[in-house]
């Protein structure tokens, strides 16, 4: 019987490049996190990958650092008001049972396919649920920065709040009535994705915007509620497997600390559609980034046989779009963040 | 026991005033009628004082002060206790100087407990109590429910900020639990430090023996507990410690945005009364 704690299992050593990189890493990460409730992770699990930890191990080590830090997002936010916590404990627990399934899934993959085969699964999950999703959200920040008042996407939600199904839910905070019918799907894909790729917030936020009908500014706090009921559960059963690096895990969180405030204090500057507006572009280039490092576990499972220089620069090109989307993400919160600040100090000096 | 020492003091200082103000007749005090300004804070703040020894001058009345500990109970080893019966004494010197001048009666009282509660017993006891006065930090309605007397509050504008001076409950109810006159600002910086400290302390522990962590902490089973317990305890140091940090560098939440919400900041009262309905009954002339 070969679970992931036996000798499958490999932890790198660290140095000084990789120490500091995973502060900075865990840096943006965190303000991504902080900012758009989730996503932080994304960015993680592959720069882990790409310093050599294998899939399983990333994973791991950055769920076991996801929970500490949407607990302090979470309490962060909670202050601002903008948390449901009604709403982000139902969500945890539903995503809960939908971690548990998905841990059992990528458990099946490592032990048919092996560690190349699980890196090419997770891989090939971000790619498709980046594009699709993150192509979503895109336009339809295009579509609210555009129009003025409540954006048209919210169509499906309203019709869903329409169908009184027992039991029916209300969240104050959110400002919203449901039934539970329809949260527990969105809660389960969440917690499956979470599983899978440590991120499901890029199911959890667009499927509490879209289909629950909340304002990205509460959808993206209450996420941080569930990423901690989840990423808690998870964690200890990925620790039970023996696969949490601790010493990565601590690297990342000193970062994302930081990271994770600043984030949160940056939404109570901003409008509405740049929670969206930089989840999409982070979400999208990220996509590019995955897409090329997609070849080198390809060759792995000798599906493909792209020559070696190549698989060698498609794997630089992959890790070069990743630093460019934490980049991004990054100045554009920093920007935002900064540039309202300044407007309001300007606006309180004169008034 | 807090609250005997409380009383104790209270009585003391009734027994001062009433010594001070020996010359007007016992019989006579019983008559008089009081206006009541009631403050939560140890020190009242001095336009509410002014106020009402003007009023009270004007109208003959007198002064009964109280000022009400509302956290009798506060766990710190009695220390706000006597923090604020000591602010207490310096408010009711101030105050009696003031009153002396203008030979206003002046009594003081301490009390602990529901501020209402405090009111409305006040209002029934033996003094003739006309109308309450309260101070910055109360709220309106919290006296309102239970006084049988009109009840006023005082505007105050801050000389220089040209800015009216809202209700300082959401600054002294944090600082004033454990630092009656610490700042903010430094309140983050010490705590930055103090929790940076720690944040260090575990990181120093866990890395100094990588070795020994990494073969407990990846063991399985029930070792999984080593991992989720050492997050966990670095999510509060290094939480606190990045919270304070960022606010020590001045860089906090938009004051625009948070300022509804009603975990962070309490509704103004004089605001709200500078705009509130004369709903007593009065007399109309038809001609």
């Amino acid at each position: 019987m070969h679970g992931p704690g036996n000798e499958i299992i490999q932890f790198i050593d660290l140095n000084t490049f990789t120490i500091i990189f995973l502060f900075l890493v865990g840096f943006v990460g965190g303000l991504v996190s902080g900012f758009i409730g989730s996503g932080g992770a994304f960015v993680l699990t592959p720069a882990m990958m790409s310093l050599g930890v294998p899939g399983t191990v990333a994973v791991a080590s950055n769920m076991c650092h996801k929970f500490p830090k949407a607990l302090v997002g979470s309490i962060k936010r909670y202050k601002y008001g903008q948390v449901d916590i009604k709403l982000g404990l139902i969500m945890g627990v539903f995503a809960e049972l939908g971690v548990q399934v998905g841990i059992v899934l990528q458990r099946h993959i490592l032990e048919i396919w092996g560690q190349a085969g699980s890196n090419l699964y997770v891989s090939f999950v971000f790619v498709f649920v980046l594009v699709v999703v993150g192509a979503y959200v895109m336009s339809d920040a295009m579509k609210m920065k555009h129009t003025v008042g409540n954006a048209t996407s919210l169509t499906l939600a309203k019709r869903l709040q329409k169908i009184e199904l027992w039991p029916m839910l209300t969240f104050k905070t959110a400002n919203l009535r449901i039934s539970m019918w329809f949260l527990i799907p969105v809660a389960l894909a969440t917690g499956m994705l979470a599983a899978t790729i440590a991120v499901g917030g890029f199911i959890g936020v667009p499927g509490l915007m879209y289909i629950i009908g909340a304002t990205s500014i509460v959808a993206s706090a209450t996420e941080l509620v569930i990423a901690f009921v989840m990423g808690l559960g998870g964690t200890l059963i990925w620790a039970y497997y023996g696969t949490v690096d601790i010493r990565l895990t601590l690297l990342i969180l000193a970062g994302s600390l930081f990271g994770v405030q600043l984030g949160a204090i940056g939404t109570t500057y901003v409008k509405e559609y740049m929670i969206k507006y930089v989840m999409a572009t982070i979400m999208l280039i990220v996509a590019v980034s995955r897409f090329f490092a997609m070849p080198k576990y390809l060759n792995a499972l000798h599906v493909t046989s792209f020559a070696d220089g190549n698989v060698t620069l498609m794997t630089q090109i992959s890790f070069g779009v990743m630093c460019l989307a934490l980049l991004v993400g990054a100045s554009i919160i920093l920007v935002s963040l900064f540039k309202a600040r300044s407007l309001e100090q300007a606006i309180a000096v004169r008034g | 026991m807090g609250q005997g020492k409380m009383k104790n003091i209270a009585k003391q200082s009734t027994v001062d005033d009433a010594t001070t103000n020996a010359a007007s007749p016992l019989a006579e005090q019983e008559k008089m009628s009081f206006i009541l300004v009631v403050t939560r804070n140890g020190h009242m703040t001095e336009p509410v004082m002014n106020y009402a020894i003007n009023v009270a001058d004007h109208l003959k009345y007198g002064i009964l002060a109280v000022h009400i500990n509302t956290l009798p109970f506060f766990s710190d080893g009695g220390r706000r206790e006597v923090l604020f019966a000591a602010a207490m004494q310096e408010s009711a010197v101030v105050l009696r100087a003031k009153a002396g001048a203008k030979g206003v009666l002046v009594e003081h009282l301490g009390e602990s407990g529901k501020i209402g509660k405090v009111v409305q017993r006040l209002c029934h006891s033996g003094k003739k109590i006309e109308f309450v006065v309260i101070d910055q930090g109360i709220r309106r309605e919290e006296v309102t429910s239970q006084a049988p007397v009109p009840v006023f509050s005082v505007i105050s504008i801050h000389a220089g900020t040209n800015q009216i001076n809202k209700t300082t409950s959401y600054k002294t109810m944090k600082i004033g639990e454990l630092f009656m006159s610490t700042t903010s600002k430094k309140r983050h910086v010490k705590n930055c430090f103090l929790f940076g400290a720690l944040t260090a302390g575990v990181y120093a522990a866990v890395f100094t023996n990588q070795d020994l962590v990494m073969t407990y902490f990846t063991k399985g089973g029930l070792y999984a507990l080593l991992p989720v317990a050492v997050v966990f305890a670095v999510s509060y140091v290094h939480g606190n410690f990045t919270s304070a940090f960022w606010s020590a560098l001045g860089i906090e939440g938009s004051k625009i945005t948070t300022v509804s919400q009603p975990a962070d900041v309490r509704q103004t009262v004089p605001a709200a009364d500078a705009v509130r309905k004369d709903s007593r009954p009065r007399a109309q002339v038809s001609v």
